[in-house]
């Protein structure tokens, strides 16, 4: 991880570190890549892909709707609200 | 001068006909007030435990065998991040590394005869849901109904090489997946949007020029337009060089007929693809798999055929019918319960049609069971309801769709309660007749007198008095029979 990806990282996400704190995530990345790399010393030639973590398959529902929750219920979760809709900074200038 | 060739791919995102959402049971229904088909899962609250819905996979797999493809039979779902008000949770959920079907392909016709479209990938995914810029300068409103309706990613090949190709493409996908009922594919209600991935080389080369794509568009007139557009704006920009080309994602405005840069695209490292670990691999075993494999419908050019060659349609009628699901299903249902295939296939060539296109509607709309068609035109042929009542009761069948509520059982019954049923009271009709002649007896006279032709204006004052509501062959007998006395 060098500066050019973090400011990527940071670009995508939509944060705007001090560079203080971008030295402090880097030197993190640094330790955290040499701890993979300890990984690679284990062979998985031949260990098959784990698809999950859990040896569970086909957790599934049948397509039949309801509607639990109203949307008084879900509006009272949103730190603002107008006219049925959750409402957000403007994100197109 | 140099000759190039337009390299297009494109991925088609179709919203699947299921009842409910893909992760959780909210209605799918995204036309509805906002915010009323949602709950704390598709809204991205913390905590909150996604669970797929079996029906997305039977219609992904439905997708890919209609598409040619090889199902994965072990299927996962994936995170995608990206970081947008449309999106609760900060990612789509969607399949990255075992997508439900791989490495299929559309045959399309062209000017030089069928064409392979080969395609990559089906993947199955979650929407987002939708923005309210409009009316506000200091903020922008959310609808959380739309967040996960179910979607099917289509992802072709880059083999299309013109806008005739991408409108075949396009036809020949809406086709096949409103023959398997997989989705309505309707542009126009936003049910089938198309990402169309662009770019010019020399003719010749084996090398890809710059690709730029153009995002979500939902007419196929507008793709074709767009198409055309950004052809001649890379050639311009490799021919003259004023412009730049850069790979990025771009708008179409279609009244001004010209794209826009939108922003530069991401990559797939950008995403951040990882396994959900809240949603457990889907196994398809092969019980299952024959099973969607067995529900696979007709082809409509198969379809077409056995109504030529079979039922004895010509093929104008035959070719109108098979451009329809809903054509062919009311087609056949009606055939079930005893209509003579080339009336059934002429009320809903002309009864039908006329009144899907009075309201505004697709053949698509067709909201007639066949086995209601059927028995109007049993009715009809058996003289129990007019040809003219027999028109009003398929408009009632439209309004009773319009209005929500069930197309009876019995049409029988229907015509009864409606009160279209002819009378089959002789004796009223003979009234009828005697009080026309009377009112009338110049032209009575007229008839006795051998002007045939006088004997319609008597005929229109008795249905005009029974209100439509006889047997048009009873009522001229008698008519004929009361003249000659």
């Amino acid at each position: 991880m060098d500066r050019d990806a973090l400011l990527g990282l940071e670009s995508l996400n939509q944060l705007a570190l001090t560079p203080e704190e971008q030295d402090e995530m880097l030197a993190f990345f640094a330790a955290r890549e040499a701890d993979w790399e300890s990984l690679a010393q284990v062979d998985t030639a031949n260990v098959e892909r784990m698809v999950h973590v859990r040896p569970m398959v086909n957790v599934l529902r049948e397509d039949v709707p309801s509607q639990p929750f109203s949307r008084e219920d879900l509006l009272a979760q949103a730190p603002e609200s107008m006219d049925g809709y959750w409402q957000v900074p403007r994100v197109l200038q | 001068m140099t000759a190039y060739e337009t390299v297009i791919g494109l991925e088609v995102h179709v919203e699947l006909a299921t009842k409910s959402k893909i992760f959780c049971s909210c209605t799918n229904g995204s036309d509805a007030e906002p915010n009323t088909h949602v709950c704390p899962a598709c809204c991205g609250m913390p905590g909150m435990l996604p669970v797929a819905n079996r029906q997305v996979i039977n219609l992904g797999m439905t997708a890919g065998m209609m598409l040619n493809c090889h199902i994965n039979r072990t299927t996962t779902f994936d995170k995608k991040s990206y970081y947008y008000p449309d999106l609760p949770a900060s990612y789509q959920t969607t399949q990255w590394f075992a997508p439900i079907a791989v490495n299929g392909y559309v045959t399309i016709q062209t000017e030089d005869g069928p064409k392979d479209i080969r395609v990559k990938q089906i993947h199955m995914e979650e929407d987002a849901g939708k923005l309210v810029h409009d009316n506000w300068s200091y903020t922008t409103l959310v609808d959380f109904n739309r967040t996960s309706v179910p979607l099917i990613e289509i992802v072709s090949q880059p083999d299309l090489r013109s806008a005739d190709e991408v409108v075949a493409y396009l036809e020949r996908l809406r086709s096949l997946l409103r023959f398997a009922k997989v989705s309505g594919a309707r542009m126009e209600k936003g049910t089938m949007r198309a990402d169309v991935n662009l770019s010019v080389r020399p003719a010749g080369s084996d090398v890809l020029g710059v690709r730029t794509e153009m995002k979500n568009m939902a007419s196929i007139a507008a793709i074709r337009r767009a198409i055309e557009y950004e052809t001649a704006r890379h050639i311009d920009a490799i021919e003259n060089g004023i412009e730049e080309l850069v790979q990025e994602t771009r708008g179409w405005d279609d009244d001004a007929g010209k794209s826009f840069a939108m922003r530069n695209k991401e990559t797939a490292g950008d995403y951040r693809y990882f396994p959900d670990p809240n949603i457990m691999p889907v196994v398809i075993d092969d019980e299952w798999y024959d099973r969607i494999r067995e529900s696979l419908p007709e082809l409509p050019e198969v379809k077409l055929e056995r109504y030529v060659a079979q039922v004895g349609l010509s093929d104008y009628d035959a070719g109108i019918l098979a451009q329809s699901r809903a054509f062919c299903d009311c087609f056949e249902g009606a055939m079930a319960v005893g209509a003579a295939p080339k009336e059934a296939a002429n009320w809903i060539i002309t009864n039908c049609t006329g009144i899907l296109n009075k309201r505004g509607l697709t053949s698509e709309d067709l909201p007639v069971p066949g086995k209601a068609l059927g028995q109007l035109i049993g009715l009809v042929n058996d003289g129990k309801v007019s040809s003219a009542n027999g028109k009003r009761l398929l408009e009632t069948l439209f309004d009773l769709d319009s209005r929500g509520e069930d197309i009876p059982e019995d049409m029988v019954a229907f015509a009864e309660a409606e009160g279209l049923v002819n009378s089959s009271d002789t004796g009223a009709l003979e009234a009828v007749v005697a009080a026309v002649i009377a009112a009338d007896p110049e032209t009575a006279q007229a008839y006795r007198d051998g002007r045939e032709k006088a004997l319609n204006p008597l005929f229109g004052a008795c249905m005009k008095q029974l209100k439509g509501k006889c047997d048009t062959q009873v009522l001229r007998s008698l008519l004929i029979a009361e003249l000659s006395k």
